[in-house]
């Protein structure tokens, strides 16, 4: 998942920190309701679940759309862990691994009254291909998947849902051993069978979590309010997800983050989604660390992508040669100490990260390199996006391949069209650019899938930026990915890690830490930082 | 030579332009602002040298992990909580001497030399091309009228019915990521070109629209009846007999479309539609120092003072340029106000308030 915006420093609030206690939002001390307010800076590029594919967004709808399984309502790693959502238990796997068979809790509603239905699964399920989600090729894997990708056809044959017993029986392909995670991720929330196939962010479908959202305006904000289904009969079904303790929340778009800062410090809103920058980062710090501030580690890695296919780097020695010319040390004092220098595929707390560093800065060895290699192509284009510092490691980057010899432009687009700006193939001038990713779920096959296998390359909400297709390689991801997660598979992931850089499609640079940052009325001790969701909303609880 | 040239000339047979002249310097204040907008542009035109010789670097060389003495202390260019050095003035010898611009460590001093060239040159040729088309549109509108007049003045009104800042925002968003394909010249969304562009096209049912009633006015005169009656074409009378009636004004609107072009373009940078990253300009400047607002106001301050004098300097110059061409433009002023003549201005007998 990308965060297209410095973004995680995030914020969670507080609340009934405890998995059980949540059902209605029953807690020991602390308030119970209100309005929380919270600021983001930019607008997520989609809050429909089966779209949305950026950390602002799933924060904004981590309680709102649930799937059949979820995650864990907790912090650290703790909140890496898969627990039935709207189904009644984690799947029961089969047939070697390729048969997954879930059964829907019985009596669950959508927020608008409308019963939940097995077969709203399948429905959602094909919604989401026939969107062309960037979620997509995590279950092209479903038998008729693809074909329906292609086709938008008929059906997934691959998935049979019974409305009666509530079974839903899921036939793979393949054994996928990440299908239970993906199985969590809000693309494949159910929706009421019937839901237009267009992106609905602007009139969002009901929710089945604690929360739905009852107001949207694209570029300014969004409200939630409690869903009236919860407290009936949802809650009591799923006693997992904790139910919250705010009524209502206000998200509004304050682009300029000293403007976010300034209302938390001054309790005029209570929370801000958005990564502090690094010019009020030690200020902040310093001030609230402890009663309004908490740094939180993240999983994830910054890197500047090559395009494999277009010249100049379609040529190995030039991307290798970039690789030595980067210097992660500039570019963690570019994020002002927020950013641990990374130079591989895997950050660490990613199960099979095993450091290594193949191409340690050395910018004489570059300038050789580049010159055996005489690309005969020097003009290219440098992409980012324009939060800071983003855009000043897309400067920097600028200027390194400027160094280099190459003559070097530089775009920088609006943060909330920047993802599917470079994951459309028809916009031109794809060279290289800045990306992040941050884990979708604890297993090394996050990183590899999505961004590096060949069969991830799609002509929109393509996260294979550098379009690179090798099919050795390709091969190994599909066969790691079959097998359980055990500490052979994670030495083989290690493994995949370092053959990747050997081909140097990306130029890894960081990894960051991120906050949360509170105003003094959220009682800080009480907020839930999941490390796929960031903040939880239901954990968010007044003094 | 046109009649109402024949009048404007003085007792002592001096032409239009030389009175203009003797007008122009005796207002202390225009001349004094004139010769603030000549030092700002000395200013940025020493820019290579002061890079080459004196800092020693380019406008957009980084150097975020580099360390340089001043006074003999070792210090970051950036330190490691990412804040950019301020200004060392000559403690490192030039160098930084306005401090570095960001995490990046840009030499601040160098960048507002080089931001000024590009703000400047897009300002003047963006006023150029404005002063351009509008005089051409203006031409044509006025003394055709009819069915050019209308399509003119429509094409003008429908430019005119957007904010100007919003329609160039809205062209700067889409230009800024194809570019702009003219036939087979394309201009790249990077190419400083396309601001100017921007700017030239938005601002011309500005200047186009005073220009076009001053024509249809100038067309119903004698001189033109007579160069008609003399066998002149349509060509020649538009470039002979009103476009010299014309300068006065062209002339006052070009200055003063410098200012606003600059002005527009400082706010695209800021906004990111204008000139785009890492180019210098005294727009982006702000835009990048927006970040740092907080522990480096002055990252903000120095290019806003910039603008603002630069801007300040052109329009009170083009006042005075105003009023140096057209004394009775003054005088109407004057007696619309009430307000005095500032020092060295003129008025005419019988006309005063």
């Amino acid at each position: 998942m990308r965060k297209p915006v410095l973004a995680l420093l995030v914020l969670a609030l507080a609340g009934g920190s405890t998995l059980g206690l949540a059902a209605c939002g029953s807690s020991s001390g602390g308030k119970e309701g209100g309005t929380l307010t919270g600021s983001y800076a930019e607008f997520p590029e989609y809050l429909d679940p089966a779209l949305a594919y950026s950390s602002e967004s799933w924060t904004a709808i981590y309680d709102t759309y649930i799937p059949l399984l979820t995650y864990a309502h907790a912090s650290g790693p703790a909140g890496s862990k898969v627990i039935p959502g709207l189904a009644t238990s984690l799947p029961k796997v089969s047939n070697n691994g390729k048969t997954y068979t879930l059964t829907l809790r019985k009596g669950l509603k959508y927020s608008d009254g409308t019963p939940v239905k097995a077969s709203d699964f399948p429905a959602s399920v094909e919604r989401m291909l026939a969107l062309e989600s960037g979620g997509s090729s995590f279950y092209t894997g479903i038998v008729g998947a693809e074909k329906f990708a292609e086709t938008k056809q008929g059906h997934v044959s691959g998935i049979k849902a019974d409305d009666k017993t509530g079974k839903i029986v899921i036939d793979l392909t393949k054994p996928r051993g990440t299908f239970t995670n993906e199985l969590a991720l809000p693309f494949v929330a159910l929706l009421p069978k019937g839901t237009p196939v267009k992106n609905l962010t602007a009139d969002l479908p009901p929710a089945s979590g604690p929360y739905k959202i009852v107001k949207t305006e694209p570029g300014r904000g969004w409200s939630y309010e409690r869903n009236p289904q919860w407290a009936k009969t949802n809650g009591k079904l799923m006693p997992e997800i904790p139910g919250g303790h705010v009524n209502k929340i206000a998200i509004k778009v304050a682009s300029n983050d000293s403007t976010q800062v300034n209302e938390v410090e001054r309790g005029k809103t209570d929370w801000m989604q958005t990564a502090i920058s690094a010019d009020l980062y030690p200020k902040v710090k310093e001030k609230y660390e402890g009663t309004q501030f908490r740094v939180e580690p993240t999983v994830s890695t910054y890197y500047f992508w090559m395009n494999t296919t277009k010249a100049p780097f379609d040529d190995l020695k030039v991307r290798q040669a970039v690789n030595y010319a980067v210097n992660p040390a500039a570019l963690e004092r570019i994020y002002a100490g927020t950013l641990s220098p990374l130079h591989q595929i895997l950050p660490p707390g990613m199960p099979g990260h095993k450091p290594f560093d193949l191409y340690p800065h050395d910018m004489a060895k570059a300038k050789k390199m580049i010159a055996e290699a005489n690309p005969s192509d020097r003009d290219i284009t440098v992409w980012t996006d324009n939060e800071s510092p983003n855009n000043e490691a897309g400067q920097y980057y600028q200027g390194v391949l400027q160094e280099l010899g190459f003559n070097a432009k530089f775009k920088e687009i609006s943060a909330e069209n920047y993802a599917p700006l470079i994951g459309n193939e028809n916009t031109p001038d794809l060279d290289t650019g800045w990306f992040d990713w941050f884990e979708d779920y604890p297993h090394p096959n996050d990183f590899f899938q999505p961004q590096l296998s060949g069969e991830s390359i799609q002509p929109t909400s393509n996260y294979n930026l550098a379009r690179i297709d090798d099919p050795a390689l390709n091969k190994k991801i599909v066969e790691l990915n079959e097998e359980p997660l055990r500490p052979q598979q994670e030495a083989d992931y290690a493994q995949l890690d370092r053959e990747f850089m050997e081909q140097a499609p990306w130029a890894p640079y960081g990894s960051l830490t991120t906050s949360t940052f509170v105003s003094s009325a959220i009682d800080l001790g009480k907020v839930i930082y999941n490390p796929t969701f960031g903040d939880d909303l239901t954990s968010f609880q007044f003094k | 030579m046109a009649e109402e040239s024949i009048a404007a000339t003085g007792p002592a047979g001096d032409s239009p332009w030389r009175l203009a002249l003797r007008r122009l310097r005796r207002n202390r204040v225009a001349l004094g602002f004139l010769g603030l907008f000549v030092l700002i542009v000395v200013f940025v035109l020493a820019a290579p040298l002061w890079a080459d010789n004196v800092a020693e670097t380019g406008p957009n060389k980084t150097h975020t992990l580099q360390k340089i003495e001043v006074d003999g202390e070792k210090r970051d260019v950036v330190n490691p909580e990412g804040k950019p050095i301020g200004p060392v003035w000559f403690g490192a010898g030039g160098k930084f001497f306005l401090g570095a611009d960001s995490r990046l460590g840009r030499d601040e001093m160098v960048r507002l030399m080089y931001g000024g060239r590009t703000s400047l040159f897009i300002g003047i040729v963006a006023a150029l091309l404005t002063t351009l088309l509008a005089t051409l549109l203006g031409l044509l509108s006025g003394y055709y009228r009819g069915w050019t007049d209308t399509a003119i003045s429509r094409a003008m009104d429908v430019v005119w019915a957007f904010p100007v800042l919003l329609l160039a925002i809205a062209l700067g968003l889409v230009l800024a990521v194809g570019g702009l394909q003219i036939g087979p010249l394309h201009l790249s969304g990077g190419s400083i070109w396309i601001p100017i562009l921007i700017i030239g096209f938005v601002s011309t049912p500005y200047m186009a629209r005073p220009l076009r009633g001053e024509v249809l006015a100038l067309r119903e005169k004698e001189f033109v009846e007579a160069a008609v009656a003399q066998g002149a074409g349509s060509l020649r009378i538009m470039l002979a007999e009103l476009l010299p009636n014309l300068w006065s004004t062209i002339i006052v609107f070009f200055t003063l479309n410098i200012a606003a072009s600059m002005l527009l373009e400082s706010a695209l940078s800021f906004l990111g539609v204008g000139v785009q990253a890492p180019n210098a300009s005294w727009g982006t400047m702000i835009a990048t120092s927006n970040n740092l607002i907080s522990s480096a106001p002055l990252l903000t301050i120095i290019p806003g003072t910039m603008i603002l004098l630069t801007v300040l300097s052109l329009n009170v110059f083009g006042d005075g340029l105003r009023d140096a061409l057209d004394p009775k433009s003054k005088v109407r002023f004057e007696a619309h106000s009430g307000l005095s003549a500032p020092e060295g201005s003129e008025t005419i007998e019988g006309l005063t308030p």
